[in-house]
């Protein structure tokens, strides 16, 4: 087992009465990637930002970070320096183009600017951007962006990549290319912490996830385990309700767990022949999807399907 | 792959050079519409008093002609309004818009170290437009070299000291109309209350001890000491004035913004 590079133990965070993350224990494995997923206000960009020093934890709590042998209260240069982070937003300098953008955190960094333009070079190449070297930003579309925020944490050689939300709203093609990049680093032996919406960026990606829900830890494991450990491998998924609610109150159901929202109703089982029965039993051909059940199925059965308030 | 070593992150002063760099860069981006008006500021000023206001005041005022005083005024005020605009609409622009301060942040540097480093940065702002002042009322025989040499550095001190100020109001303002008040509330009312338009000791009794605490004013002896080679003790004074501004207002200023920038 490699090492735990980053240690978080009992961590808590509020603004005013609010208590963004509660009590959260975690730690990563060197060269592996964590994944933390969980509803809007869940809390994983406020864990994000106090391991770079951009929040601080709650002193009155006691909890402790050890993020690479520091602890980002008393050596937050020495992370900010060791670290990479993409931010959700895309804060590039819009006046300037895009290698100036790179020089200028460079500079940040203080590489000598001959390392710093053979660096910048090999960065716009691995982002496949090498063309658009001297385009004005507002000239870029949302991918290209977004590949040139990737570029700029990755100047210093990050051990630690931290990305926040990489492909939200992204078109399939980079959002594909920006795992093949990360993927890529990862066997360079960056650690990578990842925050995303999407389930299947999730799976594709993270060694480990946390699922996060109320600032508090749900659960965690591989995305392997928390499939298997937590919910059943097939859904049977009926969209016209009413008629199957009749049925299941009269069926033998004690081998299938059903779930019920206004629209669909799910029979979850792990064995697929039960499901095909049930349906078989009530339901026409057409009007109902037997599927194996994903990641996205244990999210919701973790975080529940109602919107909170910070939705 | 070279990876960072985490003992080698920059110096202090590396840091704060980064920042400058930072604005220097996105500054001289457009060099022609940033750089030219600092020069065509002072003309505009030479041919109004010189062909307007200038005829109607004949006695000369401070010891020196009417144009050479508003003149040797203008240096100082200069660098007020540019870091003024610069470290209150320019900052919030960047803290709250574009978001470049979060980025910023999360490159190896301090909240400190980023706002120390806007401050000298609108000194060095306020150098530059003072030195532009200096080469046009130069250029007319307004003021004499080599004397008028060391007004920048009043320019860059004055930067540095509305730098201050202007971010301590901009870590109160909660939407960038707000700074209307500053600018009119506070900003313009110097600018005639300083000494640069006419001198403060022909101000009623009571309103002179105002004007000694307006920062600017400080600043307006400075430079008409150097501009007139007449150096006097109370030059000292004014001198651990704007020291002491600089440290106290900068001291909150960056208080406050910490609250703003690191939750």
């Amino acid at each position: 087992m490699a090492k735990a590079v980053i240690t978080v133990r009992n961590i808590s965070k509020s603004f005013g009465r609010i208590q963004a993350v509660r009590d959260l224990s975690f730690s990563v494995e060197s060269g592996s990637c964590f994944g933390f997923l969980g509803p809007n206000g869940a809390g994983k960009t406020t864990v994000m930002k106090m391991i770079y020093g951009k929040c601080t934890r709650d002193e009155s709590c006691g909890g402790q970070m050890d993020i690479f042998g520091y602890d980002p209260a008393k050596n937050e240069l020495a992370i900010k320096y060791l670290s990479g982070v993409v931010q959700q937003e895309n804060n590039l300098d819009d006046e300037l183009n895009v290698i100036q953008n790179l020089m200028i955190y460079s500079r940040f960094y203080n590489t000598p600017v001959k390392a710093a333009k053979e660096r910048i070079e090999y960065l716009l190449d691995f982002l496949e951007l090498s063309e658009k070297a001297d385009s004005k930003i507002k000239e870029l579309s949302g991918g290209m962006k977004r590949r040139l925020v990737i570029a700029r944490a990755l100047l210093n050689f990050p051990r630690l990549l931290i990305l926040d939300e990489p492909t939200t709203g992204l078109d399939p093609q980079v959002r594909h290319l920006i795992w093949e990049k990360i993927r890529q680093l990862q066997k360079q032996e960056t650690t990578v912490l990842l925050t995303t919406h999407y389930m299947e960026e999730a799976f594709q990606l993270c060694d480990r996830l946390l699922i996060m829900h109320k600032g508090q830890k749900v659960m965690e494991g591989t995305p392997e385990d928390l499939l298997e450990e937590n919910i059943e491998k097939y859904v049977l998924e009926v969209l016209d309700a009413d008629p199957v609610r009749q049925v299941h109150q009269d069926t033998p159901l004690n081998r299938v767990r059903v779930d019920h929202t206004a629209d669909v109703t799910r029979y979850y089982a792990n064995d697929m022949d039960v499901l095909k029965q049930l349906a078989a039993s009530f339901l026409k051909a057409g009007n109902y999807l037997i599927r194996q059940t994903n990641l996205e199925d244990v999210f919701l059965k973790a975080t529940g399907r109602r919107l909170n308030d910070n939705q | 792959m070279t990876t960072s070593n985490p003992f080698k992150y920059p110096p202090l002063h590396r840091r704060l050079y980064g920042v400058w760099y930072r604005h220097m860069r996105v500054y001289t981006k457009n060099l022609l519409s940033n750089g030219f008006p600092p020069f065509l500021e002072p003309l505009i000023f030479l041919v109004g008093v010189g062909l307007g206001l200038g005829k109607y005041i004949s006695e000369p005022m401070g010891g020196v002609r009417y144009i050479e005083f508003l003149g040797a005024g203008l240096l100082v005020t200069t660098a007020m309004f540019t870091s003024a605009f610069e470290c209150s609409f320019g900052t919030y622009i960047r803290l709250e818009f574009e978001k470049v301060y979060d980025a910023m942040l999360a490159a190896p540097m301090t909240v400190n170290n980023l706002i120390v480093g806007e401050m000298i940065w609108a000194g060095s702002k306020g150098l530059f437009f003072s030195l532009a002042v200096l080469c046009i009322l130069s250029a007319f025989r307004i003021i004499l070299l080599p004397y008028g040499l060391l007004a920048p550095l009043v320019g860059f001190l004055t930067g540095v000291m509305f730098a201050a100020l202007s971010l301590l109001v901009t870590s109160f303002v909660k939407t960038i109309n707000h700074f209307n008040f500053y600018f009119t509330g506070f900003i313009s009312p110097i600018f005639f209350f300083s000494g640069v338009v006419f001198p403060v000791a022909n101000l009623p009794g009571f309103i002179r001890p105002l004007a000694e605490m307006v920062p600017l004013t400080h600043s307006v002896r400075l430079v008409r000491a150097i501009c007139t080679n007449d150096y006097k003790p109370i030059l000292l004074f004014d001198l651990l004035y704007i020291a002491v501004f600089i440290m106290v207002v900068g001291f909150f200023a960056i208080k406050r913004l910490k609250k703003r920038l690191v939750n």
